[in-house]
């Protein structure tokens, strides 16, 4: 498809602008670039040599002796845990309360919409401490209860699925009702089926959100045992040093970007397998 | 969108939709049970773990508990003590500089950047979209261990880059001058990405004729970009803006992993200052943080679509 009429400044703007790409794409790939090939160096090479990297002294050294002492592995257990549950919760309560706000008249709606959206005001950070102390009470701190419960509903994934669900033409649900449907069977019926590509997105939203969320994990779970993976890597040199007798910073940085990598790298994929559901999913909020 | 996907399975229903209805029978009832049955589940939640503890939240800002014994009211206490205190002041000024380092710079860049894009008729957008969000859905702990890594004063890759060239090395991390852009720098390259993708998709909505008639009329590329592009795109903007800074204003992992609020407490942002109150089990305290931090949200988000939505009428 070649440009019809070209002139050569607009050619020149168009180079200048893959160059500008280029160099931000290179900027934007360079941390994780430089992440995964320093940890395949040897230790020693990370700290004397950060800039270069040679394909002849790929080792796996790094990714052995962190696996011996960052308990990475209870961290994807946890965290695994904890994106079921909360996937689960999330993919079942939020489409249904977007079907109702979608699809159903009943008096109060419009107000209890707009509370639901003044939800998304409130700072996770205001509700901290209360809820910390509220998990006490309960007996739920270092609990899965207590680590996926509070705001596993949340108000941004019911705006996105009753901007979803509005989308499904009328007519469609008419002629379930007609048919006898309830409002329940027409939702699993009728509405789940056409909306797979909105759950799809959602779906990776949260399991995105829940991968990488480190506030409330990091204060409701302070027990070794049951840290999710981004709090056990907010205390990776602590782990690593603390195994360790003689502090090396070599080897110490290499278990920390053999670690930092395993946790990047899957999410990372994730996104690129599943990107277009993604951005989608994004751009719900800013472009109503 | 959605309606394009759901265009294929509309036939066979609206089949169905001729066998039933039988005439008269309309079960239409005046208060339709199941819609509140639908939305109860996110209001017990609310209840249960946004209500409730706002609620214990707010009476325990007036009182001196340390997480045991019986609450003492002190009244307003908490709120004259923070209001006075000069860290809490250091706190906010600290988050405002870092707001001052990211979002201006990060908003008019990421309008630029998607103009150009979207002008230019480029091969492989989709591979620069996707490109330019990777950052974004890194996990933020991770990153931050990297950029420690890579800023280090001695042994970090930034340092060695520059002393190879001549400039000398910073301590990146260790100085009270330079802490502050480099997480910066981190919420920069791992946000600005997301703001583009967010820019591009409002461009979309700029019909290509404002842009041809003005070029009629003799606009430069410059004309264009602040007579129409950044105009148009004032919806977009604010809804970033206003964004970023509800992220940056509960900023907490960046400096609670890089830097625990050092050098000097020059990274101690207001979100770290609030947690700190957590590990001092200073938990009134706390909670008068929070509101007063809420309130001051609440107000930048306000000011922000006010600005940026007055200019429109």
């Amino acid at each position: 498809m070649s440009a019809s009429t070209t002139s050569a400044s607009q050619r020149l703007r168009t180079i200048l602008v893959y160059a500008g790409m280029a160099v931000l794409l290179a900027a934007f790939l360079y941390p994780l670039w430089w992440m995964v090939s320093s940890s395949f160096k040897p230790g020693p090479e990370i700290v004397t040599s950060p800039l270069s990297f040679d394909p002849r002294h790929i080792t796996l050294a790094n990714y052995r002796a962190m696996f011996g002492t960052v308990p990475i592995l209870t961290g994807f257990l946890n965290t695994a845990v904890m994106l079921v549950l909360k996937g689960g919760i999330t993919l079942v309560f939020c489409p249904l309360a977007g079907f109702a706000f979608a699809k159903y008249r009943f008096p109060g709606k419009n107000f209890l919409f707009g509370f639901i959206l003044l939800t998304l005001m409130l700072p996770t950070l205001v509700l901290v401490i209360p809820l910390l102390l509220e998990m006490s009470l309960l007996g739920w701190v270092n609990t899965y209860q207590g680590l996926v419960l509070p705001g596993a509903i949340d108000a941004f994934s019911i705006f996105w699925m009753r901007q979803v669900i509005a989308g499904i033409p009328d007519e469609l649900l008419e002629a379930g009702r007609l048919d006898g449907c309830s409002a329940f069977s027409l939702y699993r019926r009728i509405v789940l089926p056409v909306i797979r590509p909105g759950l799809a997105a959602l779906a990776v939203l949260t399991f995105l959100g829940v991968y990488n969320d480190f506030l409330w994990p990091v204060v409701v779970m302070n027990d070794q045992s049951k840290q999710t993976l981004q709090v056990v890597l907010s205390n990776l040199s602590q782990a690593i040093s603390g195994a360790q007798v003689d502090l090396n910073p070599a080897s110490v940085w290499g278990q920390l970007l053999a670690a930092t990598t395993v946790a990047t790298i899957p999410v990372v994929i994730v996104f690129v397998l599943l990107q277009r559901h993604f951005v989608r999913g994004i751009l719900a909020g800013s472009t109503k | 969108m959605p309606m394009s996907q759901l265009a294929p399975a509309r036939p066979r229903p609206a089949a169905g939709a001729l066998r039933a209805a039988p005439p008269g029978r309309s079960r239409r009832r005046r208060l339709p049970l199941a819609p509140y049955l639908m939305i109860l589940p996110f209001f017990l939640s609310f209840v249960a773990f946004g209500a409730y503890p706002l609620l214990f939240a707010l009476r325990l800002s007036f009182t001196n508990w340390r997480g045991s014994g019986e609450l003492r009211w002190i009244g307003l206490g908490n709120y004259t003590y923070l209001l006075t205190s000069s860290d809490f002041w250091a706190s906010l000024a600290n988050s405002g500089i870092m707001w001052l380092l990211v979002v201006p710079a990060q908003t008019i860049g990421a309008v630029a950047i998607a103009a150009a894009l979207s002008r230019a008729r480029l091969r492989g957008r989709g591979f620069f979209r996707t490109t330019l969000i990777i950052p974004f859905v890194t996990p933020l702990i991770a990153m931050a261990q990297v950029w420690i890594l890579m800023f280090d004063a001695d042994f970090g890759a930034v340092n060695t880059a520059l002393t190879a060239v001549g400039l000398p090395s910073v301590g990146w991390l260790t100085t009270t001058a330079w802490s502050k852009p480099t997480i910066a720098l981190l919420v920069l390259w791992k946000t600005t990405g997301f703001a583009i993708v967010i820019m591009l998709a409002a461009i979309q909505g700029i019909p290509d004729e404002l842009y041809e008639a003005a070029a009629i009329d003799g606009a430069g590329v410059w004309d264009k970009f602040w007579s129409i592009t950044v105009p148009l795109l004032r919806r977009a903007i604010a809804f970033y803006v206003v964004i970023a800074t509800l992220g940056i204003s509960q900023m907490f992992a960046e400096p609670y992993v890089m830097t625990k609020g050092g050098p000097y407490n020059s990274t101690i942002t207001s979100g770290l200052f609030l947690y700190n109150h957590i590990t001092t089990s200073d938990l009134g305290l706390g909670a008068a943080n929070s509101f007063l931090l809420v309130v001051l949200v609440f107000l930048l988000s306000l000011v922000s679509v006010r600005l940026l939505r007055s200019k429109e009428d």
